[in-house]
């Protein structure tokens, strides 16, 4: 049964939400976008339906971040709620309608970096949690992990440093190599709590990406099949009779909720319930 | 460098090691600073923004030194905002969501450190918008109160309280319609914009009337003639500043 961290958004049914969310998370230049551009045909060989996002990825917000931060005059306060902005965004449009269709979600980070991010910063940490009290769970977060000794060479030799990951809002008049260690390890330290608070997989970062591909395949495969081991037994326990009289009792339940929320909610209006996931934002771009 | 740390981390020396979880920003109500933050709120049509600049013109008369900051007016986050609102992408998690990083922005920017400096600091609309609006909106009354966690509770936070019948009167006299987002035509409650404004704005203001004794608001009947309100205006401002005389720029 899917649920979210404590606070439902206004409209949202969970029980329409059958496909499966899965988090990879990590540190800056821990090939987390790597692993997804292996598992996502991987997926759809299978005959999967995915959608992928990630950060900044929204319509909304998306735009508005990355303009924010080439001045550097983004506050801590502001930058968690703008990236917060752009997470609720995607979950509204994107995660939510593709999930409601049976999809797999692949989500290069989730809110963990964005905690990660907020607490280095010295921000509360009741209040980080409150925020995303809105966040579903996932089905799986994978933690690609790497020590600092090996993050710090992997991200400077292949792209250089950038004034964010290197937290230099943190530490105005540094070097950005020092600063980048210090943020990157203070980080990481705060992953590591996160990972033991949401119980988080880890996966081992530093062998080579198709071994890494190969171990996260294995554990997505059992989730998988976990799942419709699942369904197959409960077909199996309620005969086919049972099944009708199943559906037919969530349909009931579900309409009887559909009018209470009516009353009092609002459906986001742009997401049609026929909306293909991942569309939707192409095809409101075309419309403009 | 300068100075060393000496905790290591693999081969490299970390020179400030950073402390998680450890949190520096204050919440609501811990804030104590020289400057004084005055705020006005209440529906549209209420007369506040007329209350609030005869007010500020006469601090500044009186040698204050004041800074004015406006609902939704960060320049980092107002162009993401229009963006959402012309093209209706907000829904009510993402319009509270939005707002709420205008706000952090202002307050980062300007209302925190010009109060740290001592300024007066006056704001037409404040949390107690977004309180109301969100909530009429469905939004979880407990989260959004959370969200603005991190805002600075206001010296005096004014409420303009005003019949319904009266706003829209005041609204149709001035201009023609009501905005989307306003007359939360977002929520599909009617497809007249008139219609709905009454409905939405109906809510918003049941919410004000239960946040009165939540947040100490100080009432203000916007009915009465203009000059009236604002002498009672001045009057409650004038005891906030008999203590904080060093306020006064030297003309």
């Amino acid at each position: 049964m899917r649920e979210t961290y404590g606070k439902l958004l206004p409209g949202l049914r969970l029980p329409d939400l059958a496909g499966k969310l899965i988090v990879i998370e990590g540190t800056d230049g821990v090939g987390r976008t790597t692993q997804i551009n292996l598992l996502k045909p991987w997926l759809e060989e299978m005959g999967h339906a995915v959608v992928d996002t990630g950060m900044t990825r929204s319509l909304l917000a998306g735009e508005g971040i990355r303009r924010a931060k080439e001045g550097n005059s983004l506050g801590r306060v502001t930058q968690t709620l703008f990236y917060a902005t752009d997470f609720v965004d995607r979950l509204e449009n994107e995660i939510i309608p593709a999930l409601r269709a049976g999809f797999i979600v692949l989500t290069d980070r989730y809110i963990y970096s964005l905690m990660a991010r907020a607490m280095v910063r010295g921000m509360d940490p009741g209040w980080i949690r409150s925020l995303f009290q809105v966040a579903l769970q996932p089905d799986a977060v994978f933690y690609l992990r790497l020590g600092i000794e090996r993050l710090v060479p992997r991200v400077v030799f292949s792209r250089g440093f950038d004034y964010w990951e290197s937290g230099m809002d943190l530490f105005p008049g540094h070097d950005m190599y020092d600063s980048f260690c210090s943020y990157q390890a203070a980080l990481l330290a705060e992953f590591d709590r996160l990972s033991e608070e949401y119980k988080f997989e880890t996966v081992d970062a530093s062998a080579e990406s198709k071994a890494v591909c190969g171990h996260l395949k294995s554990r997505i495969l059992r989730l998988l099949e976990e799942d419709s081991r699942k369904t197959f037994l409960t077909k199996l326990s309620l005969g086919p009779a049972g099944v009708e009289a199943r559906k037919a009792a969530d349909k009931s339940h579900s309409q009887e909720h559909r009018e209470v929320d009516d009353a009092l909610v609002l459906v986001p209006a742009r997401i049609p319930a026929h909306t293909v996931p991942g569309n939707g934002h192409a095809a409101l771009q075309q419309k403009q | 460098m300068g100075f060393s740390s000496g905790v290591r981390i693999g081969p490299f020396e970390v020179f400030a090691p950073l402390q998680p979880a450890v949190s520096s920003v204050r919440q609501y109500g811990e804030h104590q600073f020289p400057g004084r933050l005055f705020v006005v709120e209440g529906i549209d049509g209420s007369g506040k923004s007329t209350q609030l600049s005869l007010l500020h013109k006469w601090l500044e008369s009186k040698g204050y030194g004041v800074v004015f900051s406006e609902w939704n007016s960060s320049p980092l986050v107002k162009d993401t905002t229009k963006l959402g609102k012309k093209k209706k992408l907000l829904t009510p998690a993402t319009f509270s969501l939005i707002h709420s990083t205008d706000f952090a922005d202002r307050t980062e920017r300007s209302i925190l450190p010009l109060l740290k400096a001592g300024a007066v600091v006056l704001c037409d609309r404040y949390i107690y918008t977004a309180f109301a609006r969100d909530v009429a909106r469905g939004m979880d009354r407990e989260w959004v109160r959370e969200l603005y966690g991190f805002a600075v509770q206001p010296t005096v936070a004014f409420y303009f309280r005003v019949p319904l019948e009266t706003a829209i009167r005041r609204l149709l006299d001035a201009r023609d319609g009501f905005k989307f987002y306003e007359a939360g035509m977002d929520l599909g409650l009617s497809d007249d914009p008139e219609g709905s404004f009454r409905i939405f704005q109906g809510r918003i203001l049941e919410e004000y009337e239960k946040m009165i004794p939540e947040f100490n608001l100080t009432v203000i009947d916007a009915t009465l003639p203009i000059e009236l309100q604002q002498a009672q205006m001045r009057s409650i401002v004038k005891t906030q500043l008999a203590c904080a005389t060093e306020l006064r720029v030297q003309p």
